[in-house]
């Protein structure tokens, strides 16, 4: 096992250590992803790589940062869970400045707040956009408002419909089912 | 800067596979919608009316026939998955490897039928078959299977 990500796990209580087929994953409380992160930085993780979510389904979202020493010879993943209802994490900022661009795309993409970065200003979207369009709930707006080509059929050319074909991996009642 | 179709080397665009442009054979297309389907950034666009055919020497009964009116793909969306072109039954689609089709406006990146045809002329000719696969004698007919 990776000695950061031992470190890391010893240092913070409720912390849990996993390993998959990439770097040790460490799965830490969201009270305690600042004092994760120091403790990560304390260990030697002095290179921050990334910070970045994913759609974790209806609980909401996980955070996760890599985090690596600078000969690059150890690494760790570090993750917590952002519930739906409060999507809110501590910034990092404090132990690496430089993830205050990764948290403003975060911010941008998952709707995740981090209070303390109040440099959250949208990168590519427009000012009050709102939702975050990498998540999974995102209804994606040209697949609504426009007609899918493959719609029609040459066997409706003289009036009548044989039946309906629906574009691939959308929804039948959508976009009216999703909020 | 764009290119004559007619004129252009397709071997001063690299390989062979080279995903530049997607040609249209028209004759080969049976408005089967397939590659609109498959397609998933919904970049083709097709339309289309059926005729009715009557009787005659080889057919006993009048058929319909579907006939393409429009067929267009938008290379503003297009990814080049090329999922259209595995997906087609007939082969009325190919790879180009014609790269230069850089347009002024948004509008200018959707190639209707005409240019899609015109990329024809530079697609490169299919590679021969590997001999090993090559069957001389398909030997006896499965039982069953019409021909």
């Amino acid at each position: 096992m990776s000695a950061l990500a031992a470190a890391v796990a010893a240092a913070v209580p409720g912390a849990r250590s996993s390993a998959g087929f990439g770097p040790v994953t460490v799965d830490v409380p969201r009270e305690r992803w600042v004092e994760a992160l120091g403790a990560a930085h304390a260990a030697g993780a002095t290179f921050f790589d990334l910070l970045t979510a994913y759609d974790d389904g209806p609980t909401g979202v996980a955070v996760v940062a890599h985090l690596a020493t600078p000969d690059l010879r150890d690494h760790l993943l570090l993750r917590t869970p952002v519930p739906a209802g409060d999507p809110a994490l501590p910034t990092a900022t404090g132990v690496y400045r430089g993830a205050a661009w990764h948290e403003r795309e975060t911010h941008e993409m998952f709707g995740v707040d981090f209070p303390g970065n109040d440099r959250l200003d949208p990168l590519l979207l427009p000012v009050g956009f709102g939702a975050g369009p990498l998540r999974k709930d995102f209804v994606l707006a040209a697949r609504a408002a426009r007609p899918w080509p493959g719609e029609k059929d040459p066997a409706d050319s003289g009036g009548r419909v044989r039946r309906r074909n629906l574009p691939p991996g959308v929804p039948v009642d959508w976009p009216e089912a999703t909020p | 800067m764009t290119v004559d179709p007619v004129t252009v080397d397709p071997a001063a665009f690299g390989p062979s596979r080279t995903r530049g442009v997607i040609a249209l054979v028209e004759e080969s297309c049976t408005v089967c919608m397939l590659c609109a389907r498959e397609c998933p950034d919904w970049c083709i666009e097709i339309d289309s009316h059926t005729v009715t055919l009557p009787p005659d020497d080889t057919h006993r009964r009048p058929r319909t026939d579907a006939v393409l009116d429009r067929f267009a793909i938008d290379f503003g969306l297009c990814m080049y998955c090329g999922i259209c072109v595995e997906v087609c039954p007939f082969d009325a689609l190919h790879w180009s490897p014609v790269a230069e089709y850089a347009a002024t406006s948004s509008d200018g990146l959707i190639h209707e039928r005409g240019r899609l045809v015109s990329w024809e002329a530079t697609v490169p000719p299919r590679s021969p078959l590997d001999p090993r696969a090559v069957i001389d004698d398909p030997g006896p007919r499965r039982p069953g299977v019409r021909s």
